[in-house]
């Protein structure tokens, strides 16, 4: 063997060398290979061998194609013809391109989009396996409120009980809690990205480690595993494993670190960079803490349906004596990102819903420009009767004028697909911020998917080409010649006009779906939320200032400050939840405030009064304000404010609290569900968020100030702050997502369907020119044939519309259900979407019919 | 006749072609030129070469009997022709001819050691 030089080389030489000079050419390479191999030892020969071999690939050995072979100068000449009749119909040409181009960019979009999303959480090896346990809550009245943190105590008792278990673990995420993490005290940071864990966590989830072992990286209490970005930010290297932080908000707890991971994918349903162990005291038994996600990693084999049927029967055991339980249920971790929409998940999830829409839209548009292609396609064909004819007579097959055919059409398809696959990367470039990801289409990951989509183009551009191919080789010899249409012709221009009818449907369609889409988003971002969220801003490390009440003084002395409260929590944001009531309990969403903060909301008061400092029974006990709705599920109407009522059962005991007031209902969840009980409690201690009521819209001095004023005051600590209704719009983050990526596909549906009626009107008057000049010859003005040709196009667009609007009004109504508060559809979107797209065919056709009716008739007429 | 001019390269094949006389084949040609001039060649680029001398009629070739050590492979053996005979001489000669027309007073004192 090692005698021999390479044989791949070899018959890769032989390949493409001409066989006349082979012979010696491998007899020069063979006799140097032995030289080499006696000088440079084998390796080094067999690799020169290889550079020798490559060095032959000049013009003077390649084997030259055979020039007489009969296929190669057929497609050679077909080739040649489609570049002739590229070049010679340039705006045809263009025209379909750009159309086929940018369906195939929104197909390409679409496609690696819903990839993208469908990809979440699967790079976990056993991620089948893996499933999250939740338990819904029940609120008094019945209702399910869905929920996706448990007790902590249930991932013991399904270790335990369950002997489909193989291992759980428990997740404590900051609940916006913020962490100051650093090497020293010069270098430190605050840090949202904690999570803590059970030890068992790389059993089940498998983050890939750069540095330390996964099987023991959190076996020690003081253990914290951090992500590559969290490495460079503090130490500027990746290794380094066994350097320690501190963590200041820990009591400065010193941890060392067992694991460097790679940076959380962008596909993971929870994200974070800081690890550690979970070390709170009497957890494991502990069953009223709803702040815990308990993750599983099942038996291979388990039969998910009984392992679901056993969970109420564990959870009944664990709790004996309760009279209602809620439900309890495990969810795959692949599902989570796209199907759980529960409160408290880990992250913003997907919405399946919008995948259904996006995938449908993307294959319409595909579909509206494959349309296009065939209509363009074979209406232009008609002008090539002659080639055919001429083809024909000088024997060409019908066989051949398919394939000839079906060439022009692979052009055109890979053409399109290179194009619109950049222009797909463009938008995923511009829509970025949207998707709130960063997307690419030439990552490796979406390799296989390029080549299908590269695959699945080339199979439409045969099914596409192929009705045209196969329509344009069935004509009879003499007719295509003298270039008259039989009634094959007749068929074509019908079929054409059923084609440009759907396709101004679909456009009707998604031109209303976004217009209502748009008009919901309006809707919720205009609507009265209850209080006003503008020209706050919240600092959300409140807490880290020792003297809360100096620092709330010096900012309400600045000029354009006018209020400043504080809380426990943010509305629209972080709320705590308590059960309140008697006899009959609710869940109540509550934060603890201060009588300021209630002014700084702004909220209106329907009855009652805020809170005052004066009244000392105000600052503990049950004194509170509540919205109407949790007046209204306490069982209290306006006359029972003020007075002390029954309100909570703790140890047998009845106590009484006072509802001082009443705010009107107020929003502070997403407009998907309805509004939910509210109250304030008045507590005088250190809060984690200073609510700031600006007076003026000129932020920059006015925050300057502010950071000034903290500065004096914090001690050394960050100004992290934020503003609230830039908050609040992260409640409608996914209609917004929605509609933005909606108006782009639907411009570009648009932008098709405008493409195709040009191109096709262009046709039309062409194959009337002769018709145009003999009415205009007989005296009809111009005015008049130009609107006979429009008539016919508008009257095509109007049966769209009316095809189109039900199927809008059905799809949109369902769409919009799915909002308590929403939007009406009036007639005005309706008339907007007949509108614009005759508009369009208007631009389109009636430029076009103006001019041919102004051409004059002699030129069109003396042709024959 | 831009077809007919010998290129550096070329020019030194056609000579070590001369010089191997009658043994001239593709990698011995290869192997003098990188002994004479320590020049690294790959044995395409010397095969193109001949190829290129062979097409301007300035080399002409005939394949030799078959030899042991190649495998039986017979081997291509060069020989300068008339004409490139000719294309030779005429280098040679331009170049004589400029060589001896450049002026002592440009060449002196220019030497790589310095001492002259």
């Amino acid at each position: 063997m090692s005698n021999h030089p390479p044989k791949l080389a070899d018959l890769f030489l032989g390949w493409f060398c001409r066989s006349e000079l082979l012979e010696e050419i491998k007899g020069d390479l063979h006799e140097c290979y032995g030289i080499e191999q006696a000088e440079k030892g084998t390796m080094r020969a067999r690799w020169l061998y290889w550079y020798h071999v490559l060095h032959f690939l000049r013009p003077f050995a390649i084997k030259k194609k055979r020039q007489n072979s009969n296929l190669i100068i057929m497609y050679k000449s077909y080739f040649k013809f489609a570049f002739r009749n590229m070049t010679r119909h340039r705006l045809h040409s263009v025209m379909n391109l750009l159309s086929l181009s940018v369906g195939m960019a929104c197909f390409v979009f679409v496609f690696i989009y819903v990839k993208t999303e469908l990809s979440y959480d699967r790079f976990h090896t056993n991620a089948d396996r893996v499933h999250r346990v939740v338990i819904d809550l029940i609120e008094s009245d019945g209702n399910i409120l869905p929920d996706a943190t448990t007790p902590p105590a249930l991932s013991v008792a399904l270790k335990r009980d369950m002997p489909e278990v193989e291992t759980a673990v428990r997740l404590f995420p900051g609940w916006g809690s913020k962490f100051l993490i650093g090497t020293s005290e010069e270098k430190k940071f605050y840090e949202e990205g904690l999570i803590r864990a059970d030890s068992t966590f790389f059993d089940v989830f498998s983050f890939p480690f750069l540095y330390g072992n996964p099987e023991t990286a959190l076996d020690k209490p003081r253990q914290l595993v951090i992500t590559r970005k969290a490495a460079l930010k503090y130490f500027g290297r990746e290794d380094v494993v066994g350097e320690t932080l501190t963590i200041f908000s820990m009591n400065n707890a010193r941890a060392t670190i067992s694991g460097v991971i790679e940076d959380i994918p962008d596909n993971s349903h929870f994200k974070f960079d800081f690890l550690t162990r979970l070390t709170f005291r009497g957890i494991d038994a502990n069953w009223g803490w709803w702040n815990y996600y308990t993750y599983v990693k099942l038996n291979e084999g388990t039969n998910l349906e009984n392992f679901n049927a056993k969970l109420p029967a564990l959870y009944e055991n664990a709790r004996p004596g309760q009279d209602n339980y809620a439900p309890i249920y495990s969810q795959a971790l692949t599902d989570i990102h796209l199907k759980s929409d529960l409160k408290w998940e880990l992250g913003t999830n997907g919405n399946m819903s919008n995948i259904y829409i996006f995938s449908a839209l993307g294959l319409f548009v595909l579909l509206i420009s494959c349309i296009n292609y065939l209509n363009l396609t074979v209406g232009h064909s008609l002008k090539r009767l002659k080639e055919i004819g001429l083809r024909k007579v000088f024997g060409a097959h019908r066989r051949s004028l398919i394939s000839q055919f079906l060439i022009e059409a692979l052009i055109m398809i890979i053409l399109a697909v290179s194009m619109g696959t950049l222009l797909a990367e463009m938008l995923f470039r511009n829509l970025g911020d949207t998707l709130g990801k960063e997307v690419s289409v030439f990552t490796p990951d979406n390799l296989p998917a390029l080549g299908a989509i590269a695959l699945g183009g080339i199979v439409i551009g045969i099914l596409a080409g192929l009705y045209p191919a196969l329509h344009l080789s069935s004509f009879r010899v003499v007719n295509a010649v003298k270039g008259i249409l039989n009634k094959n012709g007749k068929s074509a221009v019908s079929l054409r006009q059923v084609l440009l009818v759907l396709q101004f449907t679909i456009s009707g369609i998604m031109i209303i779906g976004t217009l209502v889409v748009f008009k919901q988003l309006k809707h919720v971002q205009n609507a009265d939320l209850g209080f006003d969220s503008e020209q706050v801003l919240v600092i959300d490390n409140a807490s880290s200032v020792s003297n809360q009440q100096t620092l709330k003084a010096e900012l309400s002395q600045l000029a354009n400050v006018s209020e400043v409260g504080v809380s426990s929590g943010i509305i629209g944001g972080i709320n705590w939840t308590t059960s309140l009531g008697y006899p009959d309990e609710i869940l109540l969403n509550y934060v603890a405030v201060d009588p300021e903060f209630i002014d700084v909301m702004d909220f209106e008061m329907v009855a009652g009064r805020n809170f005052s400092k004066e009244i000392a029974t105000d600052k503990q006990g049950f004194n509170i304000i509540l919205n109407e709705q949790a007046l209204k599920e306490l069982g209290f109407s306006l006359e029972d404010v003020g007075k002390p009522q029954p309100i909570y059962l703790l140890n047998d005991t009845i106590r009484n609290g006072t509802v001082v007031g009443v705010l009107k209902d107020f929003h502070f969840t997403s407009f998907k569900s309805s509004i939910k009980p509210f109250g304030f409690f008045y507590r005088e201690q250190t809060m984690d968020y200073m609510n700031v009521k600006l007076s003026t819209a000129n932020l920059s001095g006015t925050l300057d100030q502010i950071e000034q004023t903290w500065n004096k005051v914090a001690n050394g600590a960050p100004f992290e702050y934020f503003f609230l209704d830039e908050n609040f719009s992260h409640l409608h983050e996914q209609e917004s997502k929605l509609s933005e990526i909606l108006t782009y596909l639907t411009i570009l549906a648009l932008f098709i369907a405008f493409v195709g009626m040009f191109a096709i009107a262009n046709m039309t008057i062409r194959d009337k020119l002769k018709e145009i000049a003999i009415r205009k010859v007989l005296g009809a003005s111009a005015s008049r044939v130009s609107a006979m040709i429009t008539r016919r196009f508008i009257g095509l667009v109007i049966i769209a519309n009316l095809i189109g609007m039900p199927i809008a009004y059905l799809l949109m109504s369902r769409w919009l259900e799915g909002f308590v508060y929403h939007t009406s559809m009036d007639l005005l979107l309706f008339v907007a979407a007949i509108a614009s797209t005759l508009l369009v065919a208007w631009m389109t056709v009636g430029s076009q019919s103006i001019k041919a009716a102004l051409g004059s008739p002699v030129k069109s007429l003396r042709q024959d | 006749m831009k077809g007919t001019q010998l290129g550096e390269f070329e020019e030194l094949v056609l000579l070590i072609i001369g010089v191997l006389y009658p043994n001239a084949y593709g990698l011995q040609i290869r192997i003098e030129i990188m002994e004479q001039t320590g020049r690294k060649v790959a044995i395409g680029a010397v095969h193109s070469a001949l190829s290129r001398l062979q097409d301007k009629g300035f080399v002409k070739s005939a394949l030799a009997e078959a030899t042991h050590e190649r495998g039986g492979r017979r081997k291509r053996l060069f020989q300068i022709t008339a004409a490139g005979k000719d294309a030779m001489e005429k280098n040679h000669e331009l170049r004589n001819s400029l060589w001896n027309k450049i002026p002592d007073m440009a060449l002196k004192g220019l030497s790589y050691g310095g001492s002259v």
